[in-house]
Parts: structure tokens; C-alpha cells; sequence
């Protein structure tokens, strides 16, 4: 049965998969510089004799935020016109498992982009002697957030581009899917947390714009731990398409493989808003408070380390699935 | 689009095992070695009161990184760790910029360069925090807060190794994967220039910083 | 392939066991991090007393990890007692 029609299944896919990757993929790139032109309209009717300032680093920052998406419509592009040659069924899985991944993948970063992007304009309102500052924080911040996405892309383009067809189709097109899920939706918490770090260090530079060298280390600290679920799930990933599967008849191990890959995807998405709420939190107290930086960072730390424990048990239960079972 | 994770590799048998080496690997990490000895040359050569440019460079940089390594760790720690994070983030800042230059390609893309940095902060960190504390103190860290959360504080911990590498290669290799596949859809005429300064100039020196400061933190909150 | 039912008992178990660890994550992840945030707040705000703040803020996030612990407890079972 599945002999003949394996090419129209692969081609049902990719149009799946694509729609899917650009259709997720849009929402968050449109929330985030929908907040971002919000908070510039804000600021310019506070301050309207800088509105061509105003203007001009709301379009870098939004031009920053479109990145996630701008992914998403490559991948979707590809997923529509590459060439699909003569495919197993195995290559409907990857298609869809890559469409998965970034389109869940672009959202939170997408949204998160748009945060440091906002409070810069509305920064700039306040202290216009810092622009520069504001801006060189705004463009670190948000880029650091694209980082999710940029994991989801690298597991999107495996899926796409990879030869699966020596595998067996039974538990593998579980994995592949599972793949696509892990990262996809393990991104979606971290680049969501990492936007929330980075607004309110630019907040704090337009605020005390000398605590600027403090406040991006702390930004960046914050944010690259508010990362490490996205990571767990690109571990995950990697895990799933790397590992060879023996062949199967039995549907359990597809579905513990499916279950492990949305295991670390769900449970990356609280850890990773969590960790992004602390950071915020320190971030914005550092530009308040100086001196008690050394204070601030260790207790960011270890809440942050707190929270993400979830993920681990998620990356547990996740490898016990791949593994043991 | 067929080279995409293609690499040269040697194989050599050695009683019975099998030792593999990525010779483009070696040889790009072996050139950010040279070029950082030239470095290191070039700023300590003629040495002044009245310094010389490059001279200026260097103690630029070197002061400002034992700035951030008193601020985490302290004043006692300053002069053991501070030429371990120097040296961490020359070498990471150096091997994700070498992508820029035609034919070299960035030793951070292939995850056995990040993983053994990663070890190596590791291995360090923990070593100095039974240097610091003492092996009873360290090891009953492991038993917060409640003994039976033993195995998930180590894996936790081990965790961290997993974190700090796969930060670094996740973003090095999507960033020359997305400069590969733009290259390849528009002929290589308009953006592709742009993402280079991009992927390459900025958010490598950002992920080298944040490799260096995480492993700065790790051994922080060791020590204290 | 002939699928019998209790293959698809431990099909289930397993995916559950999956679902169940991933949403359970979810809640702790952002009520910790809430907490974290509020104790940054308040070492800000009186940085003197860090240390009675931080004891306070964990025990805090370890009755807010409950919820995951429980998730935990329920997809171990799922996966090696059912």
C-alpha cells in the first residue's frame, strides 16, 4: 500500500509542513514589532521633537524581530519548491517534523524580539544622550534571543536535507516528528523569556545609562540560562534523528519516542519563561541598584537554577523514553 | 547544498580501536592558535612605561577582563582564574571570526571543539570548588535540599556541560548554515555579505563573551 | 501490522507519560521564575537582607516545585508500573 503513493504522501507533507512553518512562524514576528510600533507611538507622544530618532531605531529593531520569520519563510520556501526526488515514506516524516520545528520554534523569539526593541524607543524618549547605548543594548539583546530560533533552523534544515531512506519507517517516523516537536516547542518559552531579560535591561540603560557594562553582562547571563531548556530540546533532537532504530511492528516505541520529544518540548516552555521572569527581575534592579550587583546576579542564579530543574526532569523522562523503554 | 556537513576525516586503527580525527578541524583550530601567539607577541614585544599601540590593546583588554573576574569571583580569586577567562575568550572570540575569511572555516562549528571547552570549565570549576570548600562541603551541595534529589542535582549539574557547548555550536553552525542555504537561493549577490557581518562579526564575539562569562560564573559559584 | 490492545495500553502509557512530565513542567518553570523575579525585586530593594530573601525565595520555589514533582512521580509510573 504504502509503495505507490509514497511520493504523494512526501508532497502532502512538505505543503503541510510549510504552511505550518510560516503560519506559527508569522505569529510571533507579528506580535513582537506590533509591541514594538505600540511603544513608539508611545514614545513619540511623549517626546515628539525626536521622532525621526525614534522612527529610525524602531525599524532596526524591528527589522531584528522579523529574523525569526524570516527563517520560518525560508524554510517554508524550501519545503515547497525543493526537489523532492524520489522519496520514501520516511521523507514525509522529516518534512513535516521540519515544518513542526519552525514554526513553533519562530514564535517565541519572534515575540521576545520585540521587548528590548519597544523599550529602546520609549528609552530613547527619556534620555536621548544615550541613543547610542540604547541602541548597541537593543541589537545584543535582541539578537541573543534569536538564538532559539536559530536551533530550531539548524534542526528544520537536518530534517530537510538529511538521507533517511536506509532506516526503517516504523519507530523512526515517530522520532523524526518527535524531533521536530522537541526543539520547536522548547523554543518557544526560552526566546519568549530571553525578549522579557533584554526590554527591561534596555529599560534600565535609558533609566542609568552608566550601569550599561553591568547590565548587559547580567542580560546576557540571564539570558543565555533562560536558553538552556531550548537547548535540552536540541539535545533531544539531535538525539532523535542521530540514533539508529531497530525496526519494529509494535506502535509502543514509535509512540515513547513521539512522547519524548514532546516531553522536553512542553516541559522547556515554563522553565524557560520562568528563567526569562528572573532575569528580567535582575536585570532591572542591577540599573537601580549597583552596588548590590554581585547579590543580584548570585540570586538570579540560583532561581534560575531552581526553575529550570522541571526541564531536567523533562530531559529525564525524555531519555528514560528514548533509552530504557 | 551537498557539502552541508561534509568533513574530511582520518581514520587510524590502533589496536583494535578506531581513533578518529576531523583534520579541518585540527588545522582551523591549530591556525587560531598561531594567530594567537602572534597576538600575544605583537603586544608584549618592547614592553614600556610609554606604550605603543598594540601594547594599549592588550592591557585594554586584559584589564578589562580581570575587572569581570573580580566582580564574580573576588579579589582573593582574581589572579588564579583571571588568565584562564582571557585566554577561554581570545580562543572562542578568535575561532568564530575565522568564518569570515574565505576558505577557513570557524573550529566552534564541530561540537568536539565547544564540548571539550565545555569539559575543560567543567572539570575546573568543580576542581576549584573542592580546592575552596573543602571535598565534605562540596559533596554535601549534592544533598540540597533533601537527600534523595542526589541524582537529579548530578544530573543537573551535568546538564550545565550540555548548556555552555551546545549554545556555542547550535549558533556558529546555524549561522553558517543560513549564510550557505541564502547564498545558495538569491546567487550570492545581495544579502549574503550582510548576514557574514551579522552571524559572523556579532554574534560571534556575543557568543564568545557568553561562553566566557558562563564559564566565569560556573567557577563563581563554586568558590563561594 | 496487527495492533493488539494492550499494545496500545503501553502506546499510551508511554505517550502520557511524555505529556504528562512536558505540560507538568510548565507550571513550576514559570511560577519559580515569578518568584526568582520578586526576590531579585527585593534584594534591590534592601539589599541587607539577601540572605533571610534567599532562604525565603527557596523555600518558596521548592513548595512550587510540587506540582512537577508529582508530574514526575505520575509519568515514572506511567512508564514502569502500568
Amino acid at each position: 500500500m504504502m509503495e505507490f503513493d509514497a511520493q504523494a504522501w512526501v508532497g502532502v507533507a512538505a505543503f503541510v509542513g510549510g504552511g505550518i512553518a510560516i503560519g506559527f512562524g508569522a505569529i510571533g514576528a507579528a506580535i513582537g514589532e506590533g509591541y514594538t510600533a505600540a511603544v513608539a507611538n508611545l514614545a513619540v507622544s511623549r517626546n515628539p521633537k525626536l521622532s525621526g530618532e525614534i522612527f529610525k531605531n524602531m525599524l532596526v529593531g524591528q527589522a531584528v524581530a522579523e529574523s525569526a520569520s524570516i527563517f520560518a519563510l525560508v524554510v517554508a520556501i524550501l519545503l515547497l519548491f525543493m526537489d523532492r526526488g524520489n522519496a520514501t515514506m520516511l521523507k514525509a516524516a522529516a518534512l513535516l517534523g521540519a515544518g513542526l520545528s519552525m514554526g513553533f520554534g519562530a514564535i517565541g523569539s519572534g515575540i521576545g524580539a520585540g521587548f528590548p526593541a519597544g523599550q529602546a524607543c520609549l528609552g530613547l524618549s527619556r534620555q536621548p544622550a544615550a541613543a547610542t547605548r540604547l541602541t548597541t543594548n537593543m541589537l545584543i539583546g535582541s539578537a541573543v534571543c534569536q538564538t532559539p530560533a536559530i536551533f530550531s533552523l539548524v534542526v528544520a534544515f537536518i530534517l530537510l536535507f538529511m538521507d533517511f531512506s536506509a532506516a526503517p519507517f516504523n519507530p523512526t517516523w515517530a522520532a523524526l516528528i518527535g524531533a521536530g516537536l522537541s526543539t520547536g516547542l522548547a523554543a518557544i518559552g526560552s526566546g519568549f523569556g530571553g525578549g522579557m531579560a533584554a526590554g527591561s535591561s534596555c529599560e534600565g540603560v535609558a533609566r542609568q545609562p552608566e550601569t550599561i557594562g553591568n547590565v548587559t553582562t547580567i542580560m546576557l547571563v540571564g539570558q543565555a540560562v533562560a536558553q538552556t531548556p531550548a537547548i535540552f530540546g536540541l539535545l533531544v533532537s539531535f538525539i532523535l534523528i542521530f540514533k539508529v532504530f531497530p525496526e519494529t511492528t509494535q506502535i509502543q516505541t514509535a509512540m515513547a519516542l513521539l512522547g519524548a520529544g514532546l516531553c522536553t518540548g512542553f516541559g522547556g516552555i515554563g522553565p524557560g519563561l520562568g528563567n526569562g521572569m528572573a532575569a528580567e527581575g535582575a536585570v532591572r534592579w542591577v540599573a537601580r541598584n549597583l552596588p548590590s550587583a554581585a547579590d543580584l546576579m548570585r540570586i538570579m542564579l540560583v532561581g534560575q537554577a531552581v526553575s529550570q530543574s522541571t526541564a531536567i526532569y523533562a530531559l529525564v523522562v525524555s531519555l528514560v523514553l528514548i533509552f530504557v523503554v | 547544498m551537498g557539502d552541508l556537513g561534509r568533513i574530511h576525516q582520518l581514520i587510524i586503527s590502533v589496536g583494535g580501536q578506531k581513533l578518529t580525527f576531523n583534520l579541518e578541524v585540527i588545522l582551523m583550530t591549530w591556525i587560531v592558535i598561531a594567530v594567537l601567539l602572534i597576538f600575544g607577541v605583537m603586544m608584549t614585544r618592547q614592553r614600556g612605561v610609554l606604550p605603543h599601540s598594540m601594547q594599549v590593546l592588550g592591557e585594554l583588554f586584559v584589564g578589562q577582563f580581570y575587572q569581570l573576574t573580580e566582580d564574580a569571583v573576588g579579589k582573593e580569586y582574581v589572579e588564579k582564574y583571571a588568565p584562564l577567562i582571557c585566554s577561554v575568550f581570545m580562543f572562542v572570540v578568535f575561532s568564530n571570526l575565522l568564518g569570515i575569511f574565505p576558505h577557513l572555516e570557524e573550529p566552534t562549528k564541530d561540537l568536539n571543539t565547544p564540548l571539550s571547552l565545555g569539559i575543560m570549565g567543567f572539570v575546573i570549576a568543580h576542581y576549584a570548588g573542592i580546592r575552596s570548600k573543602g571535598f565534605k562541603a562540596y559533596a554535601k551541595e549534592y544533598f540540597q535540599p533533601v537527600f534523595f534529589m542526589m541524582p537529579l542535582n548530578v544530573i543537573g549539574e551535568l546538564a550545565k556541560i550540555i548548556s555552555i557547548s551546545f549554545r556555542l555550536f547550535g549558533n556558529i553552525m546555524g549561522g553558517s548554515i543560513i549564510i550557505l542555504v541564502v547564498s545558495y537561493l538569491c546567487y550570492s549577490i545581495v544579502l549574503p555579505p550582510f548576514l557574514l557581518a551579522f552571524f559572523g562579526i556579532f554574534v560571534g564575539t556575543v557568543q564568545a563573551f557568553v561562553f566566557t562569562m558562563l564559564t566565569l560564573v560556573y567557577i563563581s559559584i563554586q568558590v563561594k | 501490522m496487527a495492533i493488539e490492545g494492550a499494545d496500545i495500553v503501553k502506546a499510551a502509557a508511554f505517550l502520557g507519560a511524555g505529556i504528562s512530565m512536558g505540560l507538568g513542567a510548565i507550571g513550576p518553570g514559570v511560577g519559580e521564575g515569578m518568584t526568582a523575579a520578586k526576590a531579585c525585586e527585593a534584594i534591590g530593594k534592601n539589599p541587607a537582607e539577601a540572605g533571610l530573601l534567599t532562604r525565603t525565595m527557596l523555600v518558596g520555589q521548592a513548595v512550587a516545585e510540587s506540582t512537577g514533582i508529582y508530574s514526575l512521580v505520575i509519568a515514572l509510573l506511567l512508564l514502569f508500573v502500568v
